[in-house]
């Protein structure tokens, strides 16, 4: 295949900014993931709750257009500890009634969801303005009288 | 008659315009990448020093200078870090703030650039038929 494809900056770029679009909003799903299933415990006695779930980006070539793109790299999951907590008529109680809750912090998924947020407006504006770079070129060709 | 170069010199600038916008968009939406290195490209100004003495790709299937899709000798790099932010504790060195300063940068002068040709245009068609 030929690996030099004519395509110009600016839809790369616009390519690049969608795909920064794409991972942050995976981001935002795993952060509601998380914070949906920050008290889901086990159903059975000593059984596991919910697992943080992480995610990671990493960078990447297109192959198509040949531009530097960000994708998911791994979706895995938060390896720290549960915590445990006493309360002996949930049916999830060990023997000595304690329940295993699941290693969600609520806070670090709220400051997860504001820089997810913050990254996924940048990366609209970079759309916005590659947007306007290739009207105010096209504008070159109506006819100024 | 002399050769106009006003076209041409334009022309070179907006592509480099659109070549920084495409490195920039990049830094951008690698704003959370792990060990991500924020880059830049070389300036208009070196590149009009250096003139055309860039190796030519005659063949598609030569190496390129940079991953960039251009003809222009434009070399992409890391940018200088950020004083108050530096590397963060992922490896990334992306400000978000800088990188929107350099976007507000490339809407301005790629707005000076088609203003510029659209009235020389204007100049000329007004000399051609008087």
């Amino acid at each position: 295949m030929d690996s030099v494809t004519a395509t110009d900056p600016l839809s790369s770029a616009l390519k690049i900014a969608g795909s920064g679009l794409d991972v942050q909003s995976t981001r935002l799903r795993i952060v509601s993931e998380n914070i949906a299933n920050a008290q889901s415990t086990g159903d059975t006695p000593g059984a596991n709750p919910y697992r943080r779930k992480t995610v990671t980006f990493g960078s990447e070539v297109d192959r198509a257009s040949g531009a530097n793109i960000v994708k998911v790299k791994k979706l895995g999951y938060d390896k720290s500890n549960f915590t445990e907590s006493y309360d002996p008529s949930n049916p999830a109680a060990d023997t000595k009634g304690y329940v295993k809750m699941p290693n969600v912090n609520v806070l670090i998924e709220m400051a997860d969801m504001r820089e997810a947020n913050r990254t996924y407006e940048a990366n609209l504006q970079s759309v916005k303005q590659t947007r306007d770079l290739i009207t105010t070129t096209l504008d070159l060709l109506k006819s100024s009288q | 008659m002399e050769p106009i170069q006003l076209f041409s010199l334009a022309s070179r600038q907006a592509e480099w315009l659109s070549l920084r916008q495409e490195v920039i968009a990049g830094n951008i939406a690698n704003a959370n990448t792990p060990k991500f290195m924020a880059k830049d490209i070389t300036p208009f100004s070196a590149i009009m020093a250096a003139g055309q003495f860039g190796m030519a790709r005659t063949n598609p299937n030569h190496l390129a200078a940079s991953d960039l899709n251009t003809d222009l000798d434009v070399d992409v790099r890391e940018a200088p870090l950020n004083g108050e932010i530096g590397v963060q504790v992922s490896g990334n060195s992306v400000a978000l703030a800088d990188e929107m300063t350099k976007m507000g940068e490339i809407q301005r002068q790629h707005s000076l650039n088609t203003n510029l040709v659209s009235s020389f245009n204007r100049m000329m068609l007004m000399t051609v038929k008087g």
